[in-house]
């Protein structure tokens, strides 16, 4: 993967901004910058090191307090960065704006269809790694959250926690910032788009169960909501981008307030215009092609593409050229389920196509 | 059994013994519903991969996931890679429960099941019949600080079932396959707070251990256990129906033994009813808070089967007794036929039981289900109790039809008959036709609340109300069915009106006067007043 510099990547994100900036991970109004190595063997146990963890990340003063407050928090939130920059960048591989992370900053000012697939999948991804780094141990309040100590202990036994993603839903939006809504048309839909990721991963919750009962009959079933993988909560929020809904602001006349409003469907006689529904991903601008080199994107210049797919899309009619080359790969290979792989080096022919200036 | 309180009771008692029994009915859904959280919860864990440093794997050293002394962790296996560890030095660990919680003897029973994360490589992919070979070990302790103590130690195999949903093309690398879960673990107790799991996947490939199993990305379990509060729900339960089935068995026993006559077999497998109903009854869970028995899974299994059992005999003989032809049974030997599959059944339910549970008292990781010969076994057993079952429920349909045939043709040449026979022949009618509607009504509400709470997710909520459903299924069936037994032994035991002390009693006007309310209830025919002073005047003959 190209961006194995930008795995260790942190949002920046100051206290200037407009108030939807109050938002981490991809979303982060700062360009991304280069996150600080830290070793791999880490302890937060030891000390204080995840309140240095927590400095690094650019956070707003809220988040900062909240990842303070919580050890394992700046681990998770790297966690998820690195799971929507790799989700976003294996979605858009084959399209004209392939989610690289330059230009991302003038991106997240407007509000394209792709500044929409960024909230979303930030959010996800941010509700995903919490979920995770709950059934981990990471974190120390996730599903009794909220009381005193005593009472979480007996809430645990008596059995009525939560579970995690209940949980961490509960929290992102706390992280987020999302009480106080903007008024302003682009915090709504930035807003809008966030709780999309959130509500894709709650839908990608497969209901798994299993029978205990006498003689393990399902006299006494037990049944849990699993994650699915995050590929396919990528997978779905993609779909969600190629339907986004373009919006505009109206007000309410009843209630008095404007809320998001999509365009008239047709054959729709309803003078009313509908509101997007809360799985559509919405946005207000139309984008740019993404064709040249702009603010927005490096342009398609060189990339890659396959002839009999999107060449001709991706290269924006410039044409691709064509390059044979002699690639050396992987094969007959002796692997173990980790860690081992030995192969034989294997040469082939391979026609690759890129395309034009 | 001859002349049952049922027969002799005035419809406004047994209206009002009805709804008593109707009012416990709906407290015992309440109790679970409202009270009760829902009876099991299920908590996903996710191991972290540590590295065991050390030479040699002889000593046995515990690897914590997280906490003081925790382990060297690795984020993925791509470090792994870069670091140059061995397979056979990775170690996923699994603290239980989760970090600020401590496990509670209230859970009764831990299960786990395992759930392997594979990707998808062009070059390792998983091989057909793949077998995943685990070095588990568990160890226990009851303090933060003290020092783990092994509980138990084992080298499983499990089949590995996995699919793969997209084309298997370079494009898809790095998705995951789609594997079934795995049996893990089964303990029958849950005495210490803290458990630690540690898994290995050795490597060994002369033995061709673990080859072919893919590119393991994580391992994931998830616990079930108990909640607490339904376990003290349920003890409190328990703890009340035991002396109120306790009660009514010695009461409806002294009536028995006051009758000059030996009791015919019908009281006695009533009784016997009872006796297993207060076997299930008897609260000894409340030793599992105080004493680590891990049998207690497996004691509960039987004493349910013990139940069953008798209750399936208990409806045979029922019919069997009031069939009404003119053969002599009041033996058990005379059921052999229908008794004999439910004896076979349970047998093998049983055996089953001890292969599975039985096992796992000596090594919790064990499932009949992972070998081929285990499972073809078990499908035996499953399958021989199943015909046992069908076999059980022709014969038993089949009785209650010929009942019902002979009933009719009773009831046709029940005006030509002696008052004495006449009234004889009513009363079994009756206690039959009563009997089979609440068995039925019984065995309805089992089927649908199970139905439902198969179909419902666990609870329902109306506004600030939640209502466990599961939790209330489990309450109200298991209060249904106490109650029955409880209506059983009261309604079906020897009536004193009759014939034993109607005699000794002087008092003419008023037992007369009575009885001509009494005997309302039995009103097929004609006046029934008449019907009870001739037969008095006969059985005075």
């Amino acid at each position: 993967m190209s961006s194995r510099t930008s795995l260790r990547l942190a949002a920046l994100c100051m206290l200037l901004l407009p108030p939807a900036c109050a938002y981490f991970g991809l979303t982060g109004k700062e360009a991304l910058t280069h996150f600080p190595l830290l070793g791999p063997s880490t302890n937060p146990a030891q000390g204080k090191v995840h309140l240095k963890q927590c400095d690094l990340l650019k956070l707003s003063r809220k988040q900062k307090r909240l990842c303070r407050r919580e050890p394992g928090l700046a681990e998770t939130l790297r966690d998820a960065i690195r799971l929507g920059i790799m989700e976003c960048q294996y979605q858009f591989r084959n399209e004209r704006w392939n989610c690289s992370l330059e230009g991302r900053t003038s991106l997240l000012k407007r509000g394209f269809k792709e500044t929409a697939f960024l909230y979303a999948a930030s959010s996800a991804a941010l509700t995903h790694s919490l979920a995770r780094a709950c059934s981990a141990g990471r974190m120390e309040r996730c599903t009794c959250d909220d009381s005193p100590d005593l009472e979480n202990r007996k809430a645990w036994q008596w059995g009525v926690c939560g579970d995690n993603l209940k949980y961490s839903t509960k929290f992102l939006k706390n992280f987020l910032g999302q009480k106080k809504i903007g008024k302003d048309l682009r915090a709504k839909v930035d807003i809008h788009n966030t709780n999309v990721g959130i509500k894709a991963v709650k839908n990608g919750l497969k209901t798994t169960c299993k029978c205990h009962g006498v003689s393990g009959s399902c006299a006494v079933r037990t049944c849990w909501k699993q994650l699915s993988p995050f590929h396919e909560t990528g997978k779905l929020l993609k779909l969600r981008y190629d339907d986004a809904i373009k919006v505009f602001s109206a007000t309410n006349d009843a209630v008095g307030h404007s809320e998001l409003v999509g365009p008239q469907k047709h054959g729709h006689s309803s003078k009313n215009p509908t509101s997007p529904r809360p799985t559509d991903l919405v946005y207000v601008e139309d984008s740019p092609s993404f064709c040249r080199p702009s603010k927005y994107s490096l342009g398609t210049a060189g990339r890659t593409c396959s002839r009999e797919a999107n060449c001709d899309s991706m290269c924006c009619g410039r044409g691709y050229n064509t390059q044979s080359q002699m690639v050396t790969f992987s094969c007959h290979c002796q692997v173990q389920w980790c860690c081992y792989v030995e192969c034989q080096q294997c040469m082939q022919e391979e026609v690759v196509y890129s395309c034009k200036q | 059994m001859a002349g049952a309180i049922i027969e002799n009771m005035s419809t406004k008692k047994l209206c009002i013994v009805g709804g008593a029994l109707l009012a416990f009915q709906v407290v015992a859904f309440l109790v679970g519903g409202l009270i009760a959280p829902s009876p099991t919860s299920a908590v996903p864990y996710v191991s972290i991969k540590c590295i065991d440093v050390r030479k040699n794997h002889h000593k046995t050293k515990w690897l914590m996931p997280w906490g003081p002394n925790q382990c060297e962790k690795i984020k993925d296996f791509d470090e792994a890679v870069s670091r140059q560890i061995e397979a056979n030095d990775i170690v996923f660990a699994v603290h239980i429960p989760l970090p600020p919680n401590e496990m509670s003897p209230w859970f009764q029973f831990m299960l786990f099941i395992l759930q392997l994360d594979v990707a998808f490589k062009m070059h390792n992919v998983i091989q057909d019949n793949a077998e995943i070979t685990l070095d588990v070990s568990l160890a226990y302790r009851d303090d933060m600080s003290s020092e783990w103590k092994e509980m138990a130690h084992a080298i499983e195999t499990r089949k590995l079932k996995c699919a793969f949903h997209s084309p298997k093309t370079p494009e898809s690398e790095g998705r995951y396959y789609d594997c079934d879960l795995l049996p893990f673990m089964e303990i029958g107790s849950v005495a210490h707070k803290f458990y630690l799991i540690n898994i290995r996947l050795p490597v060994n490939e002369r033995k061709k251990i673990n080859l072919g199993i893919g590119e393991i990305k994580d391992i994931r379990l998830v616990g079930i256990h108990q909640n607490g509060g339904f376990t003290k729900v349920w003890f409190a339960m328990k703890t009340f129906l035991t002396p109120s089935i306790l009660i009514i068995m010695i009461w409806y026993w002294r009536r028995i033994k006051m009758m000059t006559r030996a009791p015919v077999l019908l009281e006695k497998v009533i009784f016997a009813l009872g006796i297993s109903m207060t076997f299930i009854n008897i609260p000894v869970e409340w030793f599992s808070i105080g004493f680590d028995w891990t049998w207690m899974l497996l004691f509960g299994d039987i004493r349910q089967g013990i139940f069953y059992a008798m209750l399936l005999s208990f409806w045979i003989i029922f019919c069997g007794e009031h069939m009404m032809d003119q053969n002599e049974r009041n033996r058990l030997s005379g059921y052999w036929k229908q008794v004999g599959p439910i004896a076979v059944g349970s047998f093998c339910l049983f055996i089953f039981d001890m292969c599975e549970r039985g096992v796992q008292l000596k090594n919790p990781f064990y499932s009949i289900w992972t070998t081929d010969v285990g499972t073809e076994l078990a499908m035996a057993f499953i399958i021989v109790a199943g015909i046992c079952l069908c076999l059980y429920f022709l014969f038993l349909c089949f009785m209650v039809f010929q009942v019902f045939r002979n009933i009719s043709g009773k009831q046709s040449s029940l005006p030509a008959m002696s008052k004495a026979r006449r009234l004889h022949y009513e009363g079994l009618i009756f206690r039959f036709k009563f009997l089979m509607l609440i068995t039925l009504a019984c065995a309805a509400m089992t089927v649908i609340f199970f139905i439902v709470s198969q179909v419902t997710e666990g609870h329902w909520k109306w506004g600030d109300l939640t209502i466990q459903a599961n939790s209330a299924f489990f309450t109200g069936i298991y209060g249904m069915w106490n109650l029955y037994v409880f209506a059983l032994m009261f309604l079906y035991a020897p009536s004193h009106k009759n014939y034993g002390e109607d005699q000794s009693n002087g008092d003419l006007g008023v037992n007369s006067g009575e009885e001509l309310q009494l005997t309302t209830t039995i009103t097929h025919v004609d006046g029934p007043t008449e019907v009870y002073k001739l037969a008095r005047k006969e059985a005075q003959e």
